[in-house]
C-alpha cells in the first residue's frame, strides 16, 4: 500500500473516531438530560406552584411567566426588527450612515446577555423605575434578540424576487405599499421561522433576566384578567422568576431538598419546548411557503 | 403626422458615470405601436425604463420627457401617478402569488375601487383586451401561478390594461415566451392600439416589422434612426441601420 | 384630464404614504442604532467610575492579584486571566472535535448523516446555557471530584462546561464553512489522483480557513460572555488560579453574584462596572478578531 493511502486511512479514522467521541458525548448528553428529566415531570409538576423550603413543588408559574415573557418580548422586537429591516432591504442607500447602522446591530450581536442584563439593570429597573418586573426583562431580551431578528427579516425580505417589486412599481404603487402588499406576504414564513427562533432564545435565556425581570415571583390571581391589577398573572409590572432562572436559582441559592429533581425535571421541559420550538419554526415555514405557491 | 403621446428631448442615462444613451430626441406617436431596436447594450432598454421613472434610484436620466406638456422628468413629480399613465410590461412573466381575478384588479383596488360591479367589468374587459379571457373565465379565483407562462404575460398585460394607462410600455415581453405564445401576444398588441400607445422594445427584427408602425434604432446608446416601420426596414437611410438589419453587426 | 400640470405634479395619497413608510422604519433602524449608542455610552460611564473617583487605579485594576472590594483593592487581574484561560481552553479542545464532526458529515460520511445530526445540532445550539451548567453541576463536577479529588469545582469544571455548550455552535459553523468550498474544486483535486486526506488537507481546509477560524472566535465569544452556566460550576473564589483544579471566578461569575450583593455608587459596586466594561471591550475585540478573519478570507 502507497503512503499516501495509508495516510488517508489513518486521517479518515482519526476523524470518524473525533467525530464518533463527539457524537457520543452530545447523545448521553441529551439522553442523561431526558432520563433524569422526564421522570420528574408530571401533571402536579407543571399545575403546581414552586415551593420555597419543602420538596414536592412545581413550576407552574416559571413555566407561565416564561410563556408570557416570549410573548411580550416579540411584541415590542418584531415590530421594530421588521421596521429595521424593510428599511435596510428597501430604502437604505449605499453611504456611511447606512453602513454604521448595520455596524450597530452588528456590535449589539457581540455584547454578552448578562451585560445587556445590567444595562437593563441600570436603566430600566432603576432609572425608569420599572423595578424588578416583565417589562424591564422583556425589553431586555428585546434588545438581545433585535440584530438576530432583524437580519432574519431582511434575509426573508432580500428573497423576495426583485421582478416582483418592479411590477408592482410598474402599476404607479409607491414602494411602501410594495413592500406592505407584495414583498411583506412573501417574506412571512422566512419573519414567522425567525420569530419562532427567538422564541426559543427568549424561553431559555437567564443571565440577561436575574437583574431584570427579577430572580422572584410574587403570588398572582390567575382568575385576574385586568393586566393593571397588581395582582393579575397579566401585569408586566409585576417580578417574575422565568424557568430558566429558577433552574439557576434553586441550584445556587435554592433551599429546597429536592433541587436536583425540580432542576432536572425543569431542565427536561425547557429542552423540550425548545425542541417544539425548533420544530414549528420548521413545519410553519415549509407550510407557509407552500400554501404561497399554490 | 399623427397627434404625440410622449416627446423626448436631449434625454441622457448613466449609470453612475457611466454613460448608457446620450442625447436622444424622439416623439412617440399616439395610438400607434413604436419599436426599439438594437443591439443589446445599445441602450434600448434603458431609455424605456426612463420612460415612466422606472430609472428612479438605479440610474440619472437627464434631459425632457414631455407628457400632455408636462415634463414628467422633474423632481417634483408625481411618479406614481406617471406610472399609473405610463403603465409597464416585463420581460419575465411577474403574477403575484394570488389569484387571477385579485391579479387583474391589483392596481385599482389600490386606488379605492370598491364595486364589485365595477371591478367585475373590467377584469372581463381586460382579460377579453388581453386574450386571455376565454382560456380562464372559469378559473378566476385559482392562482395565478399556475398559469403557463405566455398566460402569466397576458395576465400581467390584463393587469396594466385594468389600471387605463394611456401608453403602455413593454421590455421584451415575449423573449421569455415559446412562439405560440409570442404570437398570441402579437395578436393582442394589434387589437391594443386602437385604445393604447404602445412603445415595445425588441430583440427580434422580424417581430418589430410585424407588430410596429414605428421603429428606432439605437446603437450604442445613440439613436440612429426613427421612421415609419415598412421605410426604415425597406429603404434604411443610414448605412449603420442597413448593417443592422442585414445582419452585419458593427 | 383637465389640468396634466397639477395631476403629474400635485400631491397624492401615494406620496403621503410613502413618506410615512420611509419615515416610520427609518425611526425603527435609529431607534435600535441610538440604543447601541446608549449601551455603550451608559456602560463606559458607568465603567470608568472607579477611576475617575480615584476608588481604584488602572495598574492596580490590570495587575493587582488581589480582589477585595471590602478593603477597598481592586484588583481584577484573577478574573480577566480566569475569564482568557477557560475560553481559550475551552475553544482548543472544542476545535478538533467541531472540526472532527463537520469533516465527517460534509467530507466522509453519507448524506443521510448529516440529514440526521442537522436536527440534532440544532436542538443543542438552541439548549439554555442553564441547562449546560446543570450539567456541570450534576455530572462534571462530581466526576472531577472523583478523578482530581478536591470539591470539583473549578476551572476543569468551567472548561467542560463551555466546550460542551459551543461545540455545537462551532460544529454547525464549521459545516456551513465546508460546505461553501465548491464541489468543482474536491472533484478537480481527486481527479488529479489525490486522496480523500490529501484532497481535505490540501485544497478543503485551506479554501475553508477562514470560516472554520471564524467558527473558533464565535466559539471562543460565546464562552467569554457566558454567566451562569460558569458561575454554577467554577467556585467563585476571586483569585488567582494556581492549578486547573483550583476554585476561580471569571469576569461574568463576579458581576453575576456580585451585582446585587452591593449597593448603587459604591466603590465596590463601580468595581463591578468596570469588570463590565472589560467585559464589553473584549467582546468587542473578538468581533473585530471575527471581522479580520472574514475579510481575509
Amino acid at each position: 500500500m502507497q503512503k499516501a493511502e495509508k495516510q488517508d486511512r489513518l486521517a479518515t479514522g482519526l476523524i470518524l473516531g473525533l467525530a464518533g467521541i463527539a457524537a457520543l458525548i452530545v447523545i448521553s448528553l441529551v439522553a442523561y438530560l431526558l432520563i433524569t428529566g422526564l421522570p420528574h415531570v408530571s401533571w402536579h409538576f407543571l399545575t403546581s406552584s414552586a415551593s420555597a423550603f419543602t420538596s414536592g413543588g412545581g413550576i407552574f408559574d416559571q413555566l407561565f411567566n416564561s410563556f408570557y415573557l416570549v410573548i411580550l418580548t416579540l411584541a415590542v422586537a418584531v415590530p421594530l426588527a421588521l421596521g429595521a429591516a424593510i428599511y435596510l432591504s428597501e430604502y437604505a442607500p449605499q453611504n456611511g450612515w447606512t453602513n454604521a447602522l448595520r455596524l450597530a446591530i452588528e456590535v449589539l450581536s457581540s455584547l454578552p446577555s448578562i451585560v445587556i442584563g445590567l444595562f437593563g439593570y441600570l436603566v430600566f429597573v432603576l432609572r425608569w423605575g420599572l423595578d424588578f418586573s416583565l417589562l424591564a426583562g422583556a425589553l431586555a431580551l428585546t434588545i438581545i434578540n433585535l440584530p438576530l431578528l432583524t437580519r432574519a427579516c431582511e434575509t426573508a425580505l432580500q428573497q423576495v424576487p426583485a421582478l416582483q417589486r418592479q411590477a408592482g412599481l410598474g402599476l404607479g404603487m409607491p414602494k411602501w405599499q410594495v413592500t406592505l402588499k407584495i414583498v411583506l406576504p412573501q417574506a412571512l414564513p422566512g419573519i414567522l421561522t425567525g420569530a419562532i427562533l427567538s422564541a426559543g432564545r427568549i424561553f431559555g435565556e437567564a443571565a440577561a433576566l436575574i437583574y431584570t425581570a427579577g430572580q422572584s415571583t410574587v403570588n398572582v390571581d390567575y382568575t385576574n384578567w385586568n393586566p393593571f391589577a397588581p395582582t393579575s398573572f397579566l401585569n408586566p409590572m409585576r417580578p417574575a422568576e422565568t424557568l430558566a432562572v429558577h433552574i439557576w436559582k434553586v441550584n445556587t441559592e435554592g433551599l429546597i431538598p429536592d433541587a436536583a429533581a425540580v432542576s432536572s425535571g425543569a431542565a427536561a421541559v425547557l429542552i423540550l419546548t425548545i425542541l417544539i420550538f425548533n420544530l414549528s419554526a420548521r413545519g410553519l415555514g415549509n407550510y407557509l411557503a407552500r400554501r404561497l405557491r399554490k | 403626422m399623427n397627434e404625440i403621446a410622449l416627446a423626448v428631448q436631449n434625454v441622457a442615462v448613466a449609470y453612475g458615470e457611466k454613460p448608457v444613451v446620450t442625447d436622444v430626441n424622439m416623439e412617440f406617436p399616439a395610438h400607434q405601436i413604436t419599436a426599439l431596436i438594437g443591439a443589446s447594450g445599445s441602450g434600448k432598454s434603458t431609455l424605456l425604463r426612463s420612460l415612466n421613472r422606472m430609472n428612479d434610484e438605479i440610474a440619472t436620466v437627464t434631459g425632457q420627457i414631455n407628457f400632455h406638456g408636462v415634463d414628467i422628468n422633474r423632481p417634483e413629480t408625481n411618479v406614481y401617478r406617471v406610472r399609473q399613465q405610463i403603465g409597464m410590461v416585463f420581460q419575465q412573466p411577474t403574477p403575484f402569488p394570488m389569484s387571477i381575478y385579485e391579479n387583474v384588479i391589483y392596481g385599482l383596488r389600490l386606488r379605492g375601487e370598491k364595486d364589485r360591479t365595477v371591478l367585475d367589468q373590467r377584469v372581463e374587459a381586460s382579460l377579453k383586451q388581453a386574450a386571455l379571457w376565454e382560456e380562464v373565465k372559469d378559473r378566476l379565483q385559482t392562482s395565478a401561478q399556475a398559469l403557463s407562462g405566455g398566460q402569466q404575460q397576458r395576465l400581467c398585460i390584463a393587469r396594466t390594461l385594468a389600471t387605463q394607462p394611456e401608453i403602455i410600455l413593454m421590455d421584451e415581453p415575449t423573449s421569455a415566451l415559446d412562439p405560440i405564445s409570442t404570437n398570441q401576444i402579437e395578436a393582442t398588441l394589434a387589437q391594443l392600439k386602437e385604445q393604447f400607445t404602445i412603445i415595445i422594445v425588441t430583440h427580434n427584427m422580424q417581430q418589430a416589422s410585424r407588430i410596429s408602425d414605428w421603429t428606432a434604432y439605437f446603437e450604442q446608446g445613440k439613436l440612429v434612426e426613427f421612421k415609419p416601420t415598412d421605410q426604415l426596414f425597406m429603404n434604411p437611410s443610414e448605412q449603420r441601420t442597413a448593417d443592422y438589419l442585414s445582419g452585419k453587426f458593427g | 384630464m383637465e389640468n396634466w400640470h397639477t395631476y403629474l405634479t400635485g400631491a397624492s395619497k401615494e406620496r403621503q404614504q410613502e413618506r410615512r413608510g420611509r419615515w416610520l422604519t427609518s425611526l425603527a433602524l435609529l431607534v435600535i442604532g441610538a440604543l447601541v449608542v446608549t449601551i455603550l455610552l451608559f456602560l463606559i460611564a458607568k465603567g470608568v467610575r472607579l477611576f475617575t473617583t480615584g476608588e481604584g487605579k488602572l495598574t492596580e485594576f490590570f495587575f493587582s492579584p488581589t480582589w477585595a472590594p471590602g478593603a477597598g483593592v481592586f484588583g481584577a487581574a484573577p478574573m480577566i486571566v480566569t475569564s482568557l484561560i477557560v475560553t481559550v481552553v475551552a475553544g482548543l479542545i472544542g476545535l478538533p472535535f467541531a472540526l472532527a464532526v463537520a469533516l465527517a458529515v460534509t467530507e466522509i460520511l453519507p448524506p443521510v448523516a448529516k440529514k440526521l445530526l442537522q436536527p440534532v445540532i440544532e436542538l443543542l445550539v438552541g439548549i439554555p446555557s442553564v441547562v449546560y451548567g446543570l450539567v456541570g453541576l450534576t455530572v462534571i463536577v462530581p466526576a472531577v471530584r472523583q478523578l482530581v479529588g478536591g470539591t470539583g469545582f473549578g476551572l476543569v469544571a468551567a472548561v467542560g462546561v463551555l466546550y460542551l455548550m459551543i461545540m455545537p455552535t462551532m460544529t454547525s459553523m464549521a459545516i456551513e464553512a465546508l460546505q461553501a468550498v465548491p464541489k468543482q474544486q474536491r472533484q478537480a483535486s481527486a481527479g488529479l489522483g489525490a486522496t480523500r486526506w490529501q484532497t481535505i488537507h490540501r485544497v478543503v481546509l485551506p479554501a475553508a480557513r477562514g470560516g472554520i477560524l471564524t467558527a473558533m472566535i464565535f466559539g471562543m465569544a460565546r464562552a467569554f460572555g457566558e454567566a451562569l452556566a460558569v458561575q454554577m460550576v467554577i467556585g467563585n473564589a476571586a483569585i488567582m488560579p494556581t492549578s486547573l483544579q483550583s476554585s476561580a471566578a471569571t469576569l461574568t461569575s463576579v458581576l453575576t453574584t456580585g451585582m446585587g450583593n452591593t449597593i448603587m455608587g459604591t466603590a465596590a459596586n463601580d468595581a463591578l462596572w468596570a469588570l463590565a466594561l472589560v467585559l464589553l471591550a473584549m467582546s468587542l475585540l473578538f468581533n473585530l478578531g471575527m471581522r479580520l478573519v472574514t475579510k481575509k478570507g
